[in-house]
């Protein structure tokens, strides 16, 4: 087998430019599967992680939902709240009432989602990691506070031509509002922070001109317990409503169940089109070695004539398919990992969200293990013609 | 030792039928030096070719050492080519992209002989044809004459019973075909049969038999 790869390299040598552009071919297309699924991969760990950290909260809906669907049947008031509070298990129940509203600043209009929250559930919903922006960023929002709003990073900062400091003036669904803290920027999971304006509760009715609940949040104290608790604050909701299936409690637990069939769904469509590459890629290999058989009709014959028999001169060709597309896998290995970090790196500078690229040893190898099989497979018609020829036509062939 | 009977070829071109032999008796003895002389087109080289078993006949049968290989697989003839008959072409027919040393091997690799005694064997015959010094020289490094000497090298690395030449000196000068000839003479008084095609008196000279082809028959032994 030593001495057949040999020979083949030699072969292969004879060819550089062709062999080069058909190495090139398979590389490009096993890079793509291989960034694509490193990518993925960091992608559903950087979302799941973010929820994992959050087991031991439930979120409710008034609807129907599934990642990717909601159906708003309507709202909830504060008796489901109360009723909410009141399961056992459940440590604090949060409302939030939301409604995008028109925001004025300086003259300029905005659409932007006004969040009534009260000021100590913030922790309760988003975790104690969103905090004011240090030294510029004011202080949050307080019980007491009449007309004042926490507003999210991208709100002060990109959304209108002019940035908005603490202290400002917004003008919020018609009424005045004042800047008292700007948050710190949030990313992933709790991007919706950053593009949102938090009032209490208290101001969201006199904005949105009722005391509906768009969304409840609920801490619980046992994770082992949420999927039992989250049936039940369906159940209470339910029946407080006279509906069947008004109320969703999404655990966090079941949302990553559904985050990963959506993202395995995402990524096999992904995978399925970086693949057409490949087989784009094998087309190159069957040319080039079709070309090569054509070149070396002579060479087979003179092969033959000295004493080679159809299985030597088929295992030559296709360990010479197998060469070219090994390097292939190997350079779309390498290519692939650097490709999964450049992408890495545009998406967290250009949205903000820290995705690593998660290299696995397994895909890698797989990536290869594909390359090899797709260079054999190619080189089978090719090969197969070569052994198959007349020496005594071959020899004189020129 | 080679013994052909009624040995015919006929090539089909299209719907024209074209004999190339016709009922060819011939008998070749072990270590005998046989010239086949012949026009362009007298049928020479397609005897040639059964002889040496890179084509089987129409009809008729060959013997070599009493196995008829006319009826044998494409890969039974390849093993008596590898083991039984050395070719020595006119064009050379060297592989480029190998060297001197690899060229003689490859027969040996085909036939599953380690890589060590492979490049062993085959410095040998290149010193035995005067080319000790061009070892590791590529087909395009070397002269005709010195590509030729390779040539028979490659042709005797399985040391087989047969040496086929088809126009073995047509590509070289006179002077380089005298010394080639006189190689493949020293193989013969060796022991080997050596079997050579062409259409130059002066080389069929050589031979203490000669044989002549006109429109696919033998005309004289």
């Amino acid at each position: 087998m030593k001495d057949m790869i040999l020979l083949a390299y030699r072969d292969i040598n004879e060819r550089k430019a062709r062999t080069v552009l058909t190495i090139l071919g398979i590389a490009v297309g096993i890079a793509a599967v291989i960034a694509l699924i490193s990518v993925g991969y960091g992608f559903r760990q950087s979302v799941t992680s973010e929820l994992v950290e959050m087991g031991d909260l439930i979120m409710v809906l008034p609807g129907e939902a599934s990642w990717g669907e909601y159906m708003e049947l309507g709202r909830f008031n504060d008796r489901d709240l109360k009723d909410v509070e009141r399961i056992s298990g459940v440590q604090e129940a949060a409302a939030m009432a939301s409604r995008a509203e028109e925001v004025e600043y300086r003259g300029e209009r905005k659409m932007v989602n006004v969040i009534g929250v009260e000021p100590q559930d913030i922790d309760v919903i988003f975790g104690d990691i969103v905090n004011t922006e240090e030294g510029k960023g004011g202080r949050g929002l307080r019980d007491n506070d009449h007309r004042a709003c926490q507003i999210g990073y991208s709100i002060a900062n990109d959304y209108f031509d002019e940035e908005i400091r603490v202290n400002d003036r917004l003008n919020i669904g018609g009424k005045k509002f004042r800047v008292v803290g700007i948050l710190e920027k949030q990313g992933g999971f709790k991007a919706g922070v950053d593009s949102g304006i938090f009032v209490t509760r208290r101001d969201a009715k006199s904005i949105l001109g009722n005391d509906d609940i768009s969304e409840i949040w609920v801490k619980i104290r046992n994770i082992a317990e949420a999927e039992g608790i989250a049936d039940e604050i369906e159940e209470r909701i339910d029946e407080n409503h006279k509906l069947d299936d008004f109320a969703s409690a999404m655990t966090m637990g079941s949302a990553i169940e559904q985050l990963n069939t959506v993202f395995g769904l995402l990524q096999a469509v992904l995978v399925a089109i970086a693949s057409i590459s490949l087989i784009v890629a094998s087309m190159g290999i069957i040319n080039t070695m079709l070309m090569s058989v054509m070149e070396r009709t002579h060479e087979i014959g003179v092969m033959k004539a000295i004493g080679a028999k159809n299985r030597n001169v088929l295992s030559l060709f296709l360990v010479e398919a197998g060469l070219v597309s090994a390097a292939g896998g190997v350079l779309g290995c390498v290519l692939g990992v650097i490709g999964a970090y450049v992408i890495c790196m545009c998406i967290s500078t250009q949205f903000g969200m820290n995705i690593p690229a998660m290299v696995q040893p397994g895909v890698m190898l797989g990536g290869l293990g594909v390359a090899v099989l797709v260079g054999i497979l190619s080189g089978l018609y090719p090969a197969g013609k070569a052994s198959k020829m007349s020496p005594v036509e071959a020899v004189r062939y020129e | 030792m080679i013994r052909a009977e009624h040995l015919s070829k006929v090539y089909r071109m299209g719907k024209i039928e074209v004999p190339a032999l016709r009922e060819v008796n011939l008998e070749i003895e072990e270590g005998e030096f046989l010239a086949i002389v012949g026009a362009s087109g007298s049928g020479k080289s397609t005897l040639l070719n059964m002889l040496g078993c890179l084509d089987k006949p129409t009809s008729g049968a060959i013997f070599i050492d009493g196995v008829n290989t006319a009826s044998l697989s494409e890969n039974e003839l390849a093993g008596i080519r590898r083991e039984k008959i050395g070719f020595i072409f006119q064009q050379f027919n060297l592989i480029h992209s190998l060297n001197a040393v690899e060229n003689v091997s490859l027969p040996m690799f085909f036939a599953g002989v380690s890589s060590d005694e492979r490049m062993k064997r085959a410095a040998e015959l290149l010193i035995k044809v005067g080319l000790r010094e061009r070892m590791h020289h590529k087909p395009a490094e070397l002269s005709g004459g010195q590509q030729q000497r390779v040539a028979i090298a490659r042709a005797l690395s399985n040391n087989p019973e047969i040496i086929i030449g088809d126009e073995p000196t047509g590509n070289v000068d006179s002077k380089t075909g005298d010394a080639i000839m006189a190689i493949l003479k020293e193989l013969n008084h060796e022991g080997r049969t050596l079997i050579v095609v062409t259409h130059d008196a002066e080389i069929a000279a050589h031979a203490p038999r000669v044989i002549r082809m006109r429109d696919g028959r033998l005309l004289e032994q």
